[in-house]
């Protein structure tokens, strides 16, 4: 079985996160990044997978330079071999045309499973499994907080505030988990010294048969017209309870900020 | 040696940095307040190849050096988890026995060693012989079937863990005058095998003892490779233990530097917070440099170690050793001044690092005898001793 496990590079999220004064995309290259930690459950379960049957497992990234950091962590878990989509007209794609170009990295690696996270750390829009489905007419079973494989057939729980559903479909399919669904593990050692010499391709727009316009900040269907900054946390209202009274100073506070 | 790490030294520093991070001091401390072990970080490490990351591939190590090693244990005490067995068990018990034991020594203890599912200790120290090796008593006596040992120890760190541990004594025909050591590994539930735990001022999950050995029947392969080569086995041991005994103190300077600065930029006492006043911030800098400069010499002492320089690694791994000793005396304690009263509480954890650090100065060598090292060796001096 081919696994594919899309796999995003985003700016660390303890460090500065800046948008780029110019143009209001994210900086991504001025800025130290990594893999997207939710990206991390998603090579788990490729890996997993892998280590309960006959698979290989593909790191795919599209993004800048330094995004080949995120196809070595996955390469450092475990996983076989990368692929980096690498362009500069990739640059400010939106998810519409990030999934464009995962799909047709996808179907030339011709992915029995695909497996995402369940959102990036930055954009964090949640939707480019389902675009990435749609676009190669495969089924889509998404934010699985429980996942077993039995050979054709992928099995997800997914947990809703109410109910959890469990659903089930078919290779070859789209597959997101949440951060419930496993425990990432840390590189070894010897994953550490072997990621070095895995096969690692790097691919342009051209090798996947798209053009520049279709993709990058011209071909977005939205444009991101202003940031503000957050504004600094202001100190928080301390209720000492030095008489007895806390109790009855909280609940004014909560009951004034309709809080309660 | 370049001064830009690899890639790889790189990934397993982050690596194992998060592993700490993920049991962290409090969980450190509170093990070690109870009387318990860190067992489950010590597999968990152990498992992911980070603990034998010195020790040779084909058995079941990682096939890197003193370096790598350095690496593991300077990040978990960054993160507050500083593992002091891993100056023992991998570091002079596997160099020990991957350099100078028998192929059925190897085969026996090394993928144990490896994998952090055998932990062994070291006994070297006896009551009246310290940083003076040449007085051990503890005598090997050859028998029918193979040796009989007997002698005592003390401040044996990790004889709970430990299902072995590797003991210099000398050979009965070597009773006296200068050492000529003989390596024995000996399992710690041997009969004849005793160990009383002494109490110390530390708070830390390891725990040290007095080890007694009572004419302890040991089979002939217990000997470490061969009785000749004993000290020169003994001294491939301490460069190893040096370079670990810097990297523990170096990462517990780090771990107490980290939640100084962290501590004094939030602190506003007067108008700024007290990290703008120099006398607090000049300070932190000092210690900075000084856990720099330590840890560059014992980056260089793991270079020299893992390029084959025994002689010249020894040099360079006794002034890390020293250095990094008093980096971390120096760090403690100004993080300790830097959180004013929350600098003695439990919560904020620095006053609790202060005994584990004093200790670096002493052990496993203390920064008198570097500076003996040192003055003979280096430059030449006479000896008062
Ligand atoms: C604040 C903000 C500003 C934005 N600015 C712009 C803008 O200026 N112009 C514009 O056109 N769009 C902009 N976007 C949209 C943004 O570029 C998209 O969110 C992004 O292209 C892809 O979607 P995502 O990161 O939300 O992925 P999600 O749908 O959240 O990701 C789901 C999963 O898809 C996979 N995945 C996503 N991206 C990749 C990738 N590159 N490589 C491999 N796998 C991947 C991962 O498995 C991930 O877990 C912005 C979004 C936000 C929230
Ligand atoms: C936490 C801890 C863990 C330990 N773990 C182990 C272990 O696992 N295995 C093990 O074998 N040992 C262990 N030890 C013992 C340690 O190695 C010794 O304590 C150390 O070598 C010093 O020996 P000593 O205590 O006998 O001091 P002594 O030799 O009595 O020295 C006392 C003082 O006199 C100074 N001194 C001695 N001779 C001279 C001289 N010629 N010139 C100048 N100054 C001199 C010393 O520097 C020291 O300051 C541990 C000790 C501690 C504190």
């Amino acid at each position: 079985m081919k696994i594919v496990v899309c796999a995003k590079f985003v700016p660390d999220a303890t460090a500065d996160r800046r948008f780029r004064s110019e143009d209001n995309t994210v900086d991504r290259a001025g800025v130290d990044g990594l893999l997207s930690e939710l990206d991390e459950y998603a090579v788990e379960a490729a890996l997993t997978v892998k280590e309960n049957g006959d698979a290989e497992v593909t790191v795919l990234t599209v993004g800048p330079e330094q995004a080949a950091d995120a196809v070595k962590k996955g390469l450092q878990m475990g996983a076989d071999a990368g692929v980096h989509v690498i362009d500069d007209a990739i640059h400010g794609s939106d998810a519409v045309a990030t999934s464009l170009i995962l799909a047709k990295a996808l179907s030339k690696l011709e992915a029995d499973l695909v497996v995402f996270g369940m959102g990036s750390t930055d954009g964090g829009m949640g939707v480019v499994p389902a675009m990435v489905a749609e676009r190669l007419g495969l089924p889509a079973v998404t934010l699985g907080s429980e996942v077993t494989v039995d050979g054709t057939t992928v099995k997800i729980r997914r947990d809703g505030d109410l109910a959890s559903d469990t659903v089930e479909g078919t290779l070859p399919l789209v597959l997101s988990v949440s951060d419930q669904a496993n425990e990432p593990r840390y590189p070894s050692f010897k994953g550490i010294m072997a990621a070095k010499k895995k096969p690692v391709e790097t691919w342009s727009l051209a090798d996947l048969e798209l053009s520049g316009d279709q993709v990058g900040q011209a071909a977005a269907w939205t444009e991101v017209v202003e940031v503000t900054a957050r504004p600094p946390r202001t100190a928080g209202t301390i209720v000492a309870d030095e008489d007895g009274s806390g109790a009855a100073q909280l609940v004014e506070f909560l009951s004034t900020n309709k809080f309660l | 040696m370049s001064f830009v790490e690899t890639e790889e030294r790189r990934a397993l520093r982050a690596a194992v940095s998060e592993l700490g991070h993920e049991y962290g001091y409090a969980w450190f401390t509170a093990r070690a307040r109870k009387g318990e072990q860190t067992t489950e970080l010590w597999q968990e490490a152990g498992k992911l190849g980070y603990l034998g990351v010195n020790l040779p591939e084909q058995y079941g190590g990682g096939g890197g050096g003193m370096a790598d090693l350095s690496i593991v244990l300077e990040e978990l005490g960054a993160a507050g988890c500083p593992l002091l067995m891993m100056v023992v068990s991998p570091a002079i018990c596997g160099t020990v026995i991957s350099r100078f034991g028998t192929d059925g020594q190897k085969q026996r203890w090394l993928p144990g060693l490896a994998d952090g599912s055998t932990t062994m200790a070291f006994a070297i120290t006896e009551p009246d012989a310290g940083s003076n090796s040449h007085n051990i008593t503890t005598t090997a006596r050859r028998t029918a079937d193979g040796w009989s040992l007997s002698g005592r120890k003390v401040y044996i760190s990790g004889l709970d863990v430990a299902q072995a541990v590797l003991v210099v004594g000398r050979t009965e025909d070597a009773k006296t005058g200068r050492l000529k050591p003989a390596l024995f590994i000996v399992p710690t539930d041997a009969p004849g095998v005793e160990f009383r735990q002494i109490e110390m001022d530390l708070i830390s999950p390891d725990k040290q003892f007095s080890l007694y050995l009572d004419d302890v029947a040991l089979p002939t392969e217990a000997l470490v490779g061969s009785e000749d080569a004993a000290l020169l086995q003994l001294f491939a041991g301490l460069n190893p233990e040096r370079i670990m005994a810097s990297a523990f103190a170096i990462g517990i300077g780090r771990h107490a530097l980290g939640k100084a600065v962290a501590y004094v930029k939030d602190r506003q006492v007067w108008k700024a917070p007290i990290g703008a006043h120099q006398g607090i911030s000049h300070p932190l800098a000092q210690v900075k440099i000084e856990l720099e400069l330590a840890r560059l010499m014992m980056q260089k002492a793991a270079a020299l170690y893992d390029a084959g320089e025994d002689l010249a690694a020894g040099e360079a791994a006794n002034m890390a050793k020293y250095a990094a000793g008093e980096a971390c005396v120096r760090a403690t304690d100004q993080a300790v001044q830097s959180l004013g009263g929350n600098g003695m509480t439990v919560e904020y954890g620095v006053a609790s690092l202060v005994a584990a650090a004093r200790a670096t100065r002493i052990a496993p060598v203390s920064r008198e005898m570097i500076l003996n090292f040192v003055a003979q060796h280096s430059l030449g001096l006479p000896k008062s001793y």
